[in-house]
């Protein structure tokens, strides 16, 4: 879904050809309540208002993180914290 | 009143200790102050003085011995279960002997009440939690800082001398910049956690000390570490700054502020000053809010989301039915990325010695509204506030906010400085070598509400 070499900063191509400005909002109407009926999780009006603007602030940045290219980073096995990356 | 009252930290202790002080009139003069200053402040939510007697009856000879402190409302005590500011927790808590109660009975300290905190932990204002906002000292008004508020607005509102917070995402360093105070965020593993209710699956959270400067973050912070935190020096102290989002997008008065408290850090220490690259630090604090905010759902079950307490937020509701949907390839890819920042860390530890920049992008917003105007526009407060805190949560360094002076509106403005993993001492150092630059200015300046009449007893 995603194209690997994009810059992190950058936006992804909306697969479905909506206009950007639309991105968000119909990912929203979509995703959210999509997402909640497959887990079975109700929501009234004000929640579901709350998830959109969540939804908002944190598709975007989250779909960057997702075009970041970590191909060739080596996972840090049995990470610890406390220390420097070995 | 008892003389110790406006002591820091150290100096309670050692006046105790010397026998200037008796630890039952500070105890009393403490419980005093509380009732007197917290109905503005709503910093503590709790005091029980009868089990802070007990305490102080049976406290041993340790570095604490009978200083009272306040714990943030993220632990249980033998008496009392947290209640993580929230009307509600998904996990299940009741009393008990969490680790940082039992670092401060076994230093002797006095654990005086509980500080309120952000509800469940989610928020760099303070301005969200079942008891009420905790308020900030500067400014009544104002946010105190979260998730720490309470324990940041005691300590800066002169109830006690110390407090515990805990950090997941910038919550010790938010509400101490906002109070003017120091806090230190250490290195992740290295302070006590024991008895959180997320400390199992957490890997963000740290417990750290709240106070008015760097010597007294020492001593508690040597308390909550079961180690001693030796002091050194800071000599020849590399810093690295970052021209980037974290240092630009700041407002004026911050720039200015945290630039000039650079340069008299240089000065002070007869160090330098570089310029350092350190990409992808948007993606990366998004990394930290994806990674905190999948683990603090682990165990959680769809259908618990559908018998929230009506009293939690509607903030709260929302989010938390949010964080069920977070796409399980994106926490993977921030796993990723975590592992990348924390190389590029480890690579940059090697030429400077700290990483300096503002902590908080503007001082304190107002409770009622709680957001900051940005050279980029307006931003919600925690939008804003946690770009500058998330690095250090995502890959376990250390960290620590200082004041470094007052806005034109008279609110405490702050610089953090992040160290390689283990080198808390360091970022201690540093403080304190600042501290000293600038004749101990803002670690003594006084909030109007602290400044206000002593408390009679």
């Amino acid at each position: 879904m995603h194209d690997r070499g994009q810059a992190p900063t950058g936006r992804v191509a909306n697969p479905l050809g909506l206009p950007a400005e639309m991105e968000d909002t119909a990912q929203a109407d979509q995703f959210i309540p999509a997402g909640l009926a497959a887990l079975g999780i109700e929501a009234d009006e004000i929640d579901l208002a709350v998830m959109a603007a969540v939804h908002g602030l944190l598709w975007e940045p989250l779909l960057a993180l997702l075009a970041l290219d970590t191909g060739g980073v080596e996972p840090e096995r049995l990470a610890d914290m406390s220390e420097a990356p070995r | 009143m008892s003389e110790g009252l406006d002591l820091g930290l150290r100096a309670q202790a050692a006046a105790i200790a010397a026998g200037e002080v008796d630890a039952g009139e500070l105890l009393d003069a403490t419980l005093a102050r509380i009732e007197q200053r917290n109905p503005a402040l709503n910093a503590v939510v709790e005091t029980f003085p009868e089990r802070s007697r007990e305490m102080l009856a049976t406290a041993p000879d340790g570095p604490l011995r009978g200083v009272p402190v306040v714990i943030k409302d993220e632990w249980p005590l033998p008496w009392r279960a947290q209640r993580f500011g929230a009307a509600q927790l998904l996990a299940e808590t009741a009393p008990g002997e969490s680790g940082p109660y039992r670092a401060l009975r076994d230093a002797g300290a006095v654990v005086v009440g509980v500080g309120n905190m952000h509800e469940l932990g989610a928020g760099s204002t303070g301005n969200v939690s079942v008891y009420g906002p905790a308020r900030n000292p500067w400014d009544t008004e104002r946010c105190p800082g979260g998730s720490s508020s309470g324990p940041a607005s005691s300590v800066a509102g002169r109830l006690v001398a110390g407090a515990v917070g805990a950090d997941g995402l910038g919550s010790v360093r938010f509400p101490a910049a906002y109070c003017g105070l120091t806090g230190l965020k250490p290195t992740f593993g290295r302070s006590a956690m024991e008895g959180h209710h997320m400390a199992p699956i957490t890997t963000l959270i740290v417990s750290g000390p709240l106070c008015a400067d760097a010597a007294d973050c020492r001593l508690l912070g040597s308390v909550l570490f079961g180690e001693e935190l030796a002091g050194g020096d800071a000599a020849g102290l590399r810093i690295g700054v970052v021209r980037d989002t974290v240092s630009e997008d700041v407002a004026p008065e911050v720039k200015t502020a945290c630039e000039e408290a650079i340069e008299v850090l240089r000065a002070e220490t007869g160090g330098t000053v570089t310029e350092i690259s350190l990409p992808d630090l948007e993606a990366a604090t998004l990394a930290a809010i994806l990674i905190i905010n999948s683990e603090s759902m682990s165990g959680t079950r769809p259908e618990q989301l559908n018998r929230l307490d009506p009293e939690l937020s509607p903030i709260a509701r929302g989010t938390l039915k949010y964080r069920m949907l977070l796409p399980a390839a994106a926490t993977t890819q921030a796993a990723l990325l975590r592992t990348l920042m924390r190389r590029r860390l480890a690579a940059i530890f090697a030429d400077v010695d700290v990483i300096a920049w503002p902590t908080i992008p503007a001082p304190a917003p107002p409770l009622d509204s709680p957001m900051v105007e940005l050279p980029s526009g307006t931003h919600t407060a925690d939008q804003a506030n946690v770009r500058g805190a998330a690095l250090a949560n995502l890959t376990g360094i250390p960290s620590i906010s200082m004041p470094v002076g007052l806005s034109d509106e008279g609110l405490p403005v702050a610089l953090q400085l992040q160290g390689a993993w283990g080198r808390d001492e360091l970022l201690l150092d540093a403080t304190e070598a600042l501290e000293r630059a600038n004749g101990r200015h803002w670690v003594e300046a006084l909030p109007p509400l602290a400044a206000a009449e002593p408390t009679e007893v």
